[in-house]
């Protein structure tokens, strides 16, 4: 099986100086996220006359052209007078490394298991001099028989994985077209829209109630020794599964593929773990984006972890499990995310906590981020993505991501991560290996 | 004499005296036979034309006699054009320009010397260093530098080499249209990487240059090597009729990467930035039409008889083993002694007779009559219109502001130059002369004086005149940001 091996490690530095000594400040989301890291993936299969001294070339010399666009990432971590970090404008740029795997990129994405594919992705975390320290990091590994693997680690302080993967993209498009289709930004979340008349409304505590859990509880217990399970769900299957999910059509809209598969895998973990009573605790995590008025560009964290209400849910009912994800779907407005984070602005002072993940298994909606349509050159194909968000603590991870361009619009990639005897047992639950029968695209 | 010591003060009547003085010498010949040729003048007039027509008359002339003094003049006129030496056009130029991944800011530098060097001292001393450099953002460094930690090899010397001189080559060719068969002549410089075959011969293998080529690779002869090889082609021009001579001049940075703990070895890694030149020179007189300049001297002093200015700049290996240039804190006192013994063989080749009189009544006075009197700096002002001063270093440019007495703006192309580029070693001159076309400065009839210095200790001086006036915009290294320049460079940066 194909190994790694490393070649150089540099630095990616920005073509054109950038405004130094910029201070730009961290949202109170960005801060929570201290303690957590992204890793990301993309592999690609290369055409026979591709060269890779070449390819790395125009890939080099591309994100030099990209980074004049984030200043953020180039820049490094400082601290404020009250302690809170900050990034400093400082043109230090993003490290750059280069590897050399065995074998064709197809052969290595038959073979993978998470500690190998992590392996394509470097990661080092938070040196004792954090002005020195990269909060990006990127890894370019060329197969020798063919294909490339992109690696991008980064910071969670930084970017959540929608603004990840909307890098990753820049890139791909400067490489491909000399020009970025959606720049970033980078700003402060905006401010409340109108003023609240607490009169009137009644106050959406749902996500304060849940974040304070959070982040006053106990330290999560170490997940030992997890393993990350990959699987394809085609059109066919996460249609039927969303079948499943609402059974009576007549009971409103149908569910989003993520709705389904969220509610699947609840159910199917929950059995897994041998829960008793009733389902384990689920927080569904989703982008605000939108319901907040920033569109894709805005660049940092804007993600919210949403507690999804199990109370009176069968344990092995599908369909309430999905109606219940739903429920919480819904329950995400601009009411209850504005009061999320001018409750976080108000308790200011608290350090974050070493971990957001909590006590429930957390299910992220990656389902609208695109991964797949750039590929930084003519002669690459995109075969696959894959997305971490480390470290996993408490009961485990579920990525819903979208599937490879081909798959049909409601094709889904989950991974999951869990720990090593659930992830086994996964794969031999009914609904998982008889009725739906995903395609697994990466074994534990 | 009082016009000497009021050079720093000059009030009008002395202002008024000095150009007297300057048109009365320099037009020596004009101010003796003007009043002889006024004289003549009015004599004929006095006689009248048909005194005159007699006169004429009177002299007898024999066709005879006139044909034989006419072939004479025409015999002596072949023979005077036939011997003077060839004139050398220099047809175009090209500086290389370093893509912008190889951009080193000093965010970068510090970042990478954190990471990879153990030694603080070290650290500190690099980045004070770096701080006064008078060098900017921009500079570049090879791709082996900035690996963490860095591991130079051959190989990457190699590509750094191919890197930039077929860059800068394939841009000269394209600049001047020069098929690759057309050159006679290959003179390529570079100090420290010499592998064998030599640069000279890959650029004949990249090329397919003719077999018959005459080929020279010159190593180890310092930042000063370039106008040398410009010395070599235009003798081998001299020897060579109706000849294209393509000069190429850089320095690899790869293998020349310090990583000791001996400080006067230290200094060259924070100046020294990638950079290359190549040059088209011709002796065709059906380039004259195109060429840019033409190569009126070219003057080389070797200070090396000098113990203490051959070991001003030297390779050693440090008490580790660790193989550096080592640069002695004699530096700037031999580099202007090297300066003076250069310009006093200049000299009387581009001074006005006015200058130079006054330079050889000090040099008398001092030798003879008062050894404290002050040395008489001829101004070269009155020589040229454009200095190309070896950006060496901040102190380097100091050091020949100081003696040539030059103001900011004749010294704004070096100092630009080590700003946005670093100090490229040879090829600094040809950012410098590409930094004043760029400006929009260069004008038919300007004189250039380019000034290399470099270990040996050398200092070697080339004078061109420009053909015809340069238009603007040039396509060259400083396209993209010329716009920007000149910029203050502060004294110590804040890093």
């Amino acid at each position: 099986m194909g190994e790694v091996a490393y070649i150089s490690k540099s630095t990616a530095v920005s073509s054109k100086t950038v405004q130094l000594g910029k201070l730009y400040s961290l949202s109170v989301l960005d801060r929570l996220m201290e303690n957590h890291h992204i890793r990301m993936v993309y592999y690609f299969r290369s055409s026979a006359g591709m060269v890779a001294g070449d390819l790395i070339r125009k890939l080099k010399e591309s994100i030099t052209e990209m980074l004049v666009c984030y200043p953020v990432v180039t820049g490094r971590l400082v601290r404020n007078d009250e302690g809170k970090w900050m990034v400093k404008s400082n043109d230090a740029g993003v490290r750059i490394s280069e590897a050399r795997a065995k074998g064709s990129v197809e052969s290595w994405l038959q073979k993978v298991d998470r500690e190998k594919e992590l392996l394509l992705v470097y990661w080092e975390s938070m040196l004792h001099k954090p002005y020195f320290w990269s909060t990006f990091y990127v890894q370019l590994t060329i197969f020798e028989e063919g294909g490339l693997a992109v690696g991008l680690s980064c910071s969670h302080l930084l970017s959540d994985p929608i603004s990840a993967s909307t890098f990753i993209r820049a890139w791909a498009e400067i490489a491909l077209n000399g020009n970025i289709l959606l720049p970033p930004f980078f700003h402060p979340l905006p401010p409340r829209r109108l003023p609240i008349n607490r009169a009137q409304e009644k106050p959406n505590t749902h996500f304060i109630n849940g974040y304070k859990s959070i982040i006053e509880g106990l330290n999560p217990v170490q997940a030992h020794n997890v393993k990350t399970l990959t699987l394809l769900f085609t059109d066919q299957i996460a249609q039927s599964c969303m079948g499943l999910a609402q059974p009576n059509t007549n009971m409103g809209p149908s569910p989003s593929p993520f709705q389904a598969l969220a509610g699947l895998f609840w159910v199917c973990i929950s059995r897994v773990r041998g829960e008793r009573n009733g389902l384990m605790g689920l927080s569904i995590c989703e982008d605000a984006r939108k319901l907040i008025g920033l569109d894709k560009g805005f660049f940092g964290n804007c993600m919210v972890y949403n507690k999804v209400d199990g109370a009176g849910v069968e344990p092995n009912s599908i369909s309430q499990a999905a109606t219940a994800v739903g429920e919480a779907m819904v329950r995400m407005n601009y009411e209850g995310i504005m009061g999320l984070i001018e409750w976080l602005e108000s308790s200011n002072g608290q350090s974050p906590p070493p971990s957001m993940d909590g006590d429930d298994l957390i299910c992220i909606n990656l389902e609208d981020s695109d991964l797949y349509s750039a590929p930084f050159d003519e002669c690459l194909e995109p075969l696959h993505v894959s997305c971490y968000v480390e470290p996993v603590v408490g009961r485990g991870k579920v990525l819903v991501l979208p599937s490879p361009l081909g798959e049909g619009p409601m094709g889904r990639v989950v991974m999951v991560t869990l720990p090593e005897d659930e992830v086994v047992k996964l794969c031999e639950d009914d609904l998982i290996k008889r009725i739906f029968s995903p395609i697994i695209l990466m074994r534990a | 004499m009082s016009f000497m010591t009021t050079r720093n003060s000059p009030s009008n009547s002395t202002k008024y005296l000095k150009q007297c003085y300057k048109y009365a010498v320099n037009h020596t010949i004009a101010v003796f036979l003007l009043p002889i040729a006024i004289s003549i003048i009015i004599q004929a007039l006095r006689l009248g034309p048909e005194e005159l027509l007699k006169l004429w008359r009177s002299l007898h002339f024999d066709p005879a006699h006139v044909l034989s003094i006419s072939f004479l003049v025409i015999l002596v006129a072949n023979i005077y054009y036939m011997s003077r030496p060839r004139k050398v056009y220099l047809i175009d130029y090209a500086c290389y320009l370093p893509p912008a991944c190889y951009r080193t800011p000093y965010s970068t530098t510090l970042e990478h010397a954190k990471l990879v060097l153990k030694n603080e001292k070290v650290i500190d001393f690099q980045m004070r260093i770096l701080e006064r450099s008078g060098l900017g953002e921009e500079t570049c460094l090879p791709p082996a530098v900035h690996y963490i930690p860095p591991n130079p090899t051959l190989d990457d010397g190699y590509a750094e080499a191919q890197t930039t001189i077929f860059a800068t080559m394939d841009s000269l060719l394209k600049k001047t249209g020069l098929r690759p068969k057309d050159i006679d002549i290959l003179v390529v410089n570079c100090s420290i990487f010499c592998p064998t075959p030599s640069l000279s011969a890959m650029i004949v293998n990249k090329y397919k240059l003719r077999s018959n080529i005459k080929s020279f690779n010159l190593g180890g002869m310092g930042c000063s090597a370039s106008l040398i090889s410009i010395d070599l082609a235009r003798d081998l021009l001299q020897a060579n009729p109706n000849s294209n001579a393509v000069v190429v001049s850089l320095e690899v940075i790869t293998p020349n990467l310090y990583m000791g703990n001996e400080r006067s070895m230290l200094v060259p890694n924070c100046l020294f930035r990638m950079g290359g030149a190549a040059i088209l020179l011709s002796n065709r007189s059906q380039e004259r039409k195109r060429a840019k300049y033409s190569l009126l001297h070219v003057v080389r002093t070797h200070k090396g008889a000098d113990d203490r200015a051959f070991n001003c700049v030297r390779q050693v290996q440090d008490p580790e083993g660790i193989v550096g240039v080592s640069l002695s804190k004699d530096l700037m006192a031999v580099a202007g002694d090297a300066l003076k013994t250069n310009i006093t063989t200049i000299g009387p080749l581009v001074l006005p007779p006015s200058e130079q009189l006054l330079f050889a009544l000090s040099f008398i006075g001092r030798k003879f009559i008062n050894p404290k009197w002050k040395a008489y700096v001829p101004d070269f002002k009155e020589a040229f219109e454009h200095f190309c001063i070896h950006a060496g270093g901040r102190a380097v440019i100091d050091e020949m502001q100081k003696s040539l007495n030059l103001t900011a703006e004749q010294v704004e192309a070096s100092r630009m130059t080590l700003h946005r580029f670093g100090n490229t070693s040879s090829s600094c001159l040809w950012y410098e002369l590409s930094y004043i076309e760029s400006k929009g400065r260069m004008k038919e009839g300007d004189r250039v004086w380019q000034i290399g210095v470099g270990s040996g200790f050398k200092c070697n001086s080339a004078v061109w005149k420009c053909m015809k006036t340069i238009k603007t915009p040039i396509d060259d290294a400083w396209a993209t940001c010329i716009h920007r320049y000149p910029v203050h460079i502060p004294d110590v940066l804040n890093l």
